[in-house]
């Protein structure tokens, strides 16, 4: 009689252990599915926040971004604290609490900080002096976290080379972006290209190179048995030396024929050592730059 | 006779679409359409327009494979500088939680609005057509479709148009 009782207490005893075990799972879902996710209306990169929760239980939560994912159980009701860390890169964000049907879900977007970083191309990196539009600077505008900012933000282009007048530029940006086109200055040297934003700076090095030779000059004399012929200092336009090596051609006409000499141009002048003539018309050439001429064994 | 047409008409249709995404179909990526006419302040070359699309989809690609199969060196083929830094990051601490994320890419539509003056560089916004799941182990644990705009830089790199920013942009 007494096993009889026992056993029938025993089953008793299971069968309400696991209604309390069903009554359990029913409310953990129940909580779950009532749970909901509160998210900012903005959120800045690398500032954290909380993400408020209601209902109760515990639950997996999942952070879900362009860079970051994180999984870790939370207990609904209290907030969900979102690290700076979790938020650094820019873009959209999915929390998740729970799996499934019945996860509360919420979608943020997370804007850039403030301007921290520039990437700046700057291009050529050799050009010729007193050339219009012939340098162009491009700026791209980080956040400290590499995130592009979108906000328009002016970014101050300066241009100057040593001993001449700088040229400055505010351009604000467009998608992040802020280019400007910017003449070459007439003094050659090393000219010193920046691009700032508000008190980062980016420099970049733009040589400045003599531009083709101007008012190319010609002298001659007869010295033992040649014409030795040299050029005056040769200069651009804007009065830069040429860059020694230069290439200056030398061409002498004579009865004979033709004679062509190339030279480079050594300490700024061009020097060469032509046949001896009793009649002949010499004249001198860089590149595309014609300049005098003049007649030896005769006057012209 | 009926069935022959329609099979007809079907492979003439398949011909057609392969021929209207070339990028597509010779990379296996998704489908770019590339609208190229208000870049500023210079016109992209008809080889560039090819070569971005083409590079952009195979970016896609990369980027789908990186974060389902969580490899990070997948994403060599598309990106560079701070979106590969970004997406390894993902790749990362996607494998440290257990998650992977799998793209069905519907397509893109996009658009080139700055092309910089010494063509090293391209700014589009992009409208992304795509299926996200995101799996922890094997369970699916959320899913949903979305069409998503993006802002994209990209440089030439290595002989090819790379991803350098891949930013999604608020709706």
């Amino acid at each position: 009689m007494n096993y009889l009782a026992n056993s029938r207490n025993s089953f008793l005893r299971r069968l309400a252990d696991m209604a309390i075990i069903l009554a359990m799972c029913w409310f953990a879902a129940y909580a779950a599915r009532a749970a909901e996710l509160k998210v900012p209306q903005q959120v800045v990169a690398g500032q954290g926040f909380s993400i408020a929760t209601s209902g109760s239980g515990s639950e997996t939560f999942y952070l879900i971004g362009p860079a970051h994912v994180a999984k870790r159980d939370v207990k609904i009701g209290e907030p969900i604290v979102i690290a700076g860390e979790e938020v650094r890169a820019a873009g959209r964000y999915v929390a998740l609490l729970g799996k499934g049907e019945g996860a509360a879900r919420a979608v943020f977007y997370v804007a850039a900080d403030k301007p921290a970083n520039i990437n700046f191309l700057a291009r050529p990196s050799r050009v010729a002096a007193a050339k219009p539009g012939a340098i162009s600077g491009v700026a791209f505008v980080f956040d400290q976290f590499n995130n592009a900012v979108l906000a328009p933000t002016p970014v101050k282009f300066n241009l100057s080379v040593e001993g001449g007048a700088p040229v400055a530029r505010t351009v604000k940006t467009q998608n992040g972006i802020a280019w400007t086109r910017m003449d070459s200055g007439r003094k050659a040297g090393a000219a010193q290209f920046v691009a700032s934003v508000g008190e980062t700076s980016v420099r970049r090095v733009v040589e400045q190179v003599a531009a083709d030779a101007c008012n190319l000059r010609l002298k001659a004399q007869r010295k033992d048995d040649v014409v030795v012929v040299e050029t005056d200092p040769v200069r651009d336009c804007a009065g830069n030396p040429v860059p020694d090596g230069t290439i200056v051609t030398f061409t002498q006409v004579d009865g004979k024929g033709r004679s062509t000499v190339d030279a480079r141009v050594k300490r700024g002048i061009a020097r060469a050592e032509l046949p001896p003539s009793d009649g002949a018309t010499i004249s001198v050439a860089a590149g595309v730059v014609i300049g005098n001429e003049i007649h030896i064994g005769g006057a012209r | 006779m009926k069935p022959v047409l329609a099979a007809l008409v079907m492979l003439v249709a398949a011909g057609f679409a392969a021929d209207t995404n070339p990028a597509a179909s010779k990379n296996n990526g998704p489908k770019v359409d590339l609208k190229a006419g208000s870049a500023q302040p210079r016109q992209l070359e008809d080889t560039t327009e090819v070569a971005i699309a083409r590079d952009y989809s195979i970016a896609w690609k990369a980027l789908a494979t990186a974060l389902g199969e969580n490899r990070a060196d997948a994403l060599d083929a598309g990106f560079v500088g701070v979106a590969r830094n970004k997406f390894g990051k993902a790749v990362d601490n996607q494998n440290k939680a257990g998650l992977r994320r799998r793209y069905t890419d519907r397509g893109h539509k996009l658009e080139a609005i700055f092309y910089s003056p010494d063509g090293s560089a391209m700014q589009l916004r992009d409208t992304a057509q795509l299926d996200v799941e995101v799996l922890d182990g094997n369970t699916v644990i959320q899913r949903e479709q979305i069409a998503q705009p993006y802002l994209v830089v990209m440089t030439v790199a290595e002989g090819s148009w790379k991803v350098r920013v891949l930013e999604e942009l608020p709706k």
